[in-house]
């Protein structure tokens, strides 16, 4: 099946770009010219930013990497919505309430000049979605609706219905084809080639013949999403949110930032950790203790269900602590009950959360409460960017959940996820479409290349005593869980890194059984989980070192902020296969330091 | 179902799961592995094979992700449908089992074979990209950002069900049209074709729509419905491939395709007689030239069998016409109606 030659509005300036000789390029790239942009990621960030960069200037040649389907990354699982401060529904939002909100909730770890960036482009990013197809549910006035969201002070999250990233997704991949973006698709990034300070381009695997490949580029992008997966079994993440982007970028000596904050989403189901949206609440959903009590009304007693992320799940976590859960085999766990907003509600604005009741637990919330707990979600640290998305290694960028700009601080808001994937995608893609026209890189040495497929192999030798990477990945969820979860403590994280730490002893014995090279996902998945146990470290170790509660990190031993001592962003640079520790300081603007209540 | 759920009401047993094995690089064709392993009753099919690679055969090769039923990554045909695993209940197709205990595991249909359960999606895509599946805003691109456009609810309602779609290919799969074509538009891009035409922001409707009707295009489907029935988010396709439909012969007449032509002609017997006349069907759908070209020899060999259907004049209306008449009427006259309710509002 041949696709035709895409429409394009594209200028015939640039002869060098048509879809024929981009297919041409795309076959033997290894002998011609680098790519402008290499975009590894394919989610909303990765879409965005190749979007963009197709606009600005239109004869670039961009290719996008990703290790599955792009219309199957995890930004379709975001369910609730994005902020932004149209003033459709509450006539008196303002940007500056949202940018307030936004660094209130980060528990003023964020950088305010990243967060008025985020926020007083959020409307226009809205409008261009809208532009170009995005279904937004409407209000009866026929302009975008708009519905509360926790930590908001104004009902100010765009939403479509309960599949608010699903949409955003498919009209971003549909925009992309319009535009003839070069997809590769199952494409697994390896590694970054550098040299001296500036990136020569990516190595990766095409997963469906195995071969290692060169991909020379003048700037890369790392769009790969967030690395919450390594809490395994107790996170509402996709299989793949292994955290590849950053791990990559770390090995290759490119500091993480704020690795520490791990946000805990209060209501993922019980059995397997997915995720009922924030949006549940903001329809009118109580969360329910055994004693059959509103709970929420002892912790935020003005907010109610709908106070931000991090204080409900510590409240979830304190009701199931001091017993006041109910008891199953799959744990203890609380209820949200959705059953008096009634059948037609339910149905109209959170089908996807039914049908995920009822095939995941086999409870209709129409009828009754839908067991839940708090599940690993969202990762806060990524890579260290600065505004525009750029690293300290020249031509590497990040953006979205990959990066850490950093927006959310030590707490993100329900609905800033997407706006932040969308804004910063934007950003970035301009400002790599921008560098790409200035520079040539250096090729990358043919012996990189082989050294990695080397590599690859030597996981398929067979070894006497071997390990299985399912159990490693499940040790590493588990400990993570127990010990470096939503309550920390020096004894705890102690425990969870010497933990890590023989875990990635183990992790020497692990053995590929699938010696093939067509569609490898066993090698696949051993590499993701040396991704993981990578950044685990990074995580642990930043958790011990911040001896403070802020925001989602919360020391039991440290229960309060210490804005002295902690009011700053932990950097992470690799050195000998270790995380060595520095920090940055916050940049702060027009909002003081205080005390967060709700 | 009810009674074959008192059948399996076991907490925990053992299952086999019948999956199809090929790997190119090896074997020279496809083969069954059988794995058993114990289950117990809750468990999705996409957990039980995560199991058994992780824990029994690490060859084991299939696409998962999201593993909550919204990216689409883990269709695949289970005991003869296609369907995603992740949200499939080992019990329920315990109950459907032709041989008790054994789940057939298979690859999507009608897509190029990769490994094991992996088939290559790029068809799918190259379809999308050709039949334009994207809205092409009304708004020139330098002016986005600046104003939303206003779009009702109702509007929104329209499309609303198709935007649900997660292209993980099912209907392609089930596809009976596709089996004998493979240049068939598809399913999919039929419906996500019918989400852009209906969307109100879109610009390039009379384009898409003239692709639609092409050869291998919206004519071709044989209103099977297998893609409705098998569709994971329950997305009611057919509905959207006569939307299409409609708006083709609405805007285009019926010069178009045999297709659009048949129907019509179809719908003339009907009124006239009340039964199909059939000597002449082909000359209305295909035109005198090329039915003496492609069926005279059959029409000849028809005569020689004594096959051939009563010539025109003999085809009598039926009895009882004249009612059939007038609910025809009335039910188009209430169909316009509804057409004028809707431009209406």
């Amino acid at each position: 099946m041949k696709a035709r030659a895409s429409r394009s509005r594209r200028p015939a300036l640039f002869p060098t770009s048509t879809s024929a000789t981009r297919q041409l390029r795309k076959d033997f790239r290894l002998f011609m010219k680098p790519f402008d942009i290499v975009i590894v990621g394919g989610g909303g960030a990765g879409l965005y930013a190749a979007m963009e960069a197709m606009k600005t200037n239109p004869g670039l040649n961009i290719a996008v990497l990703s290790k599955i389907y792009p219309n199957r990354s995890h930004t379709s699982a975001a369910q609730g919505g994005a902020n932004a401060a149209l003033a459709n529904k509450a006539k008196d939002d303002t940007v500056e309430m949202h940018i307030f909100d936004t660094i209130k909730g980060s528990d003023y770890l964020a950088d305010q000049d990243a967060v008025e960036v985020l926020c007083s482009e959020a409307p226009k990013i809205i409008r261009e979605l809208d532009n170009m197809g995005t279904p937004w549910s409407r209000m009866d006035d026929k302009t975008i609706a708009q519905r509360p969201f926790g930590g908001a002070g104004r009902p100010r999250c765009c939403y479509c219905a309960d599949k608010t990233g699903h949409t955003i997704l498919q009209t971003l991949y549909e925009q992309c084809l319009r535009k003839g973006v070069f997809f590769f698709n199952e494409y697994f990034a390896l590694e970054l080639s550098v040299d001296g300070s500036r990136s020569r381009g990516l190595i990766a695997m095409n997963i469906k013949t195995g071969k290692v490949e060169a991909f020379p580029a003048k700037t890369v992008i790392f769009a790969t999403g967030g690395y919450a997966k390594m809490y395994w079994n107790r996170s509402s993440n996709a299989a793949g949110n292994t955290g590849d982007g950053q791990a990559i970028a770390y090995r290759a000596g490119i500091p993480l930032k704020d690795m520490e904050f791990v946000q805990f989403h209060p209501t993922g189901l019980r059995k397997s950790g997915l995720l009922v949206t924030e949006g549940a609440r903001g329809e009118g959903g109580y969360l329910v203790n055994a004693e059959g009590e509103r709970f929420m009304k002892r912790y935020a007693p003005e907010k109610m269900e709908l106070g931000p992320r991090d204080l409900v799940s510590r409240s979830l976590e304190t009701e199931i602590l001091e017993g006041r859960g109910f008891d199953s085999p799959a744990g203890k766990y609380l209820h949200l009950d959705l059953r008096h907003l009634g059948a037609d509600i339910i149905k109209s604005r959170l089908p996807q959360i039914r049908e995920m009741c009822m095939y995941f637990e086999g409870v209709d919330p129409i009828d009754e409460p839908v067991p839940v707990r708090p599940t690993a979600h969202y990762s806060m640290g990524g890579i260290d960017t600065d505004n525009f998305g750029r690293t300290i290694i020249e031509g590497v960028y990040a953006a979205g959940e990959c990066g850490c700009v950093s927006v959310h601080g030590a707490n993100r808001l329900g609905g800033n996820s997407l706006l932040d994937i969308l804004v910063f995608g934007r950003i970035t893609g301009r400002a790599a479409a921008e560098e790409a026209s200035q520079f040539n890189p250096s090729a990358i040495p043919a012996s990189e290349v082989d050294e990695k497929e080397h590599e690859l192999r030597s996981f398929m030798q067979p070894r006497g005593h071997y390990e299985r990477y399912g159990t490693l990945r499940e040790d590493l969820g588990h400990t993570l869980g127990a010990n470096v979860g939503i309550f920390r403590e020096a004894s705890k994280i102690k425990q969870g890194i010497a933990d890590v730490e023989s875990l990635r002893e183990r992790f020497g014995h692990v053995r590929v059984f699938d010696t093939g090279d067509v569609y490898n996902t066993n090698l696949l998945q051993v590499l993701e989980l040396k991704n993981m146990l990578d950044l685990a470290e990074t995580v642990a170790e930043g958790a011990l070192v911040r001896e403070e509660s802020r925001g989602s990190h919360t020391r039991t031993d440290f229960p309060t902020r210490d804005d002295e001592k902690w009011h700053k962003h932990t950097i992470y640079t690799y050195d000998g296969g270790r995380p060595k520790l520095t920090y940055k300081p916050v940049t702060m603007g027009r909002y003081e330091l205080q005390e967060r209540t709700y | 179902m009810s009674d074959s759920t008192i059948q399996h009401h076991e907490e925990s047993r053992d299952v086999t799961f019948r999956v199809h094995r090929f790997n190119p690089q090896v074997d020279s064709k496809p083969y069954f592995d059988d794995y058993t392993i114990k289950l117990e009753k809750g468990i999705t099919v996409l957990r039980a094979l995560n199991y058994i690679k992780e824990h029994v055969d690490s060859t084991l090769t299939f696409r998962a992700f999201c593993q909550a039923g919204i990216c689409g990554s883990c269709a695949m045909r289970i005991n003869n449908m296609s369907k995603l695993a992740c949200t499939t209940q080992v019990w329920d197709e315990l109950d459907k089992a032709r041989e008790p205990g054994v789940i057939k595991i298979e690859p999507l249909r009608n897509l190029p074979h990769i490994k094991d359960l992996v088939v290559e999606m790029d068809p799918v895509v190259g379809k999308m990209k050709k039949y334009s599946n994207w809205v092409d805003s009304r708004m020139p691109e330098e002016q986005w950002g600046k104003k939303e456009f206003l779009v009702s609810e109702e509007e929104f309602q329209i499309y609303d069900k198709a935007t649900d779609c997660i292209l993980c290919a099912s209907c392609v799969s089930e596809c009976t049209i596709l089996r004998a074509h493979k240049e068939y538009v598809s399913p999919v891009v039929l419906l996500r074709s019918y989400r852009m035409n209906a969307d109100s922001r879109d610009g390039i409707h009379d384009q898409r729509l003239a692709g639609l009707v092409q050869d291998h295009g919206v004519w071709d489907c044989t209103h099977c419905y297998r893609c409705q029935e098998t569709c994971v988010k329950n997305i009611p396709i057919m509905d959207a491939i006569h939307g299409i439909r409609e708006d083709a012969i609405e805007r285009r007449g019926t010069k178009d395709t045999s297709g659009a032509r048949h129907a019509e002609a179809f719908m003339d017997d009907i009124e006239k007689k009340g039964r199909l006349v059939e000597a002449t069907l082909p000359i209305r759908t295909n035109g005198l030239a090329w039915t003496l070209k492609n069926l005279l020899p059959m029409a000849v060999k028809m005569i020689i069998k004594r096959r051939t259907p009563p010539p025109p004049p003999l085809v009598k209306a039926s009895k009882g016409i004249q009612s059939l008449r007038k609910e025809m009427k009335e039910m188009a006259s209430h169909v316009t109606k509804d057409h004028e309710k809707k431009s209406g509002e």
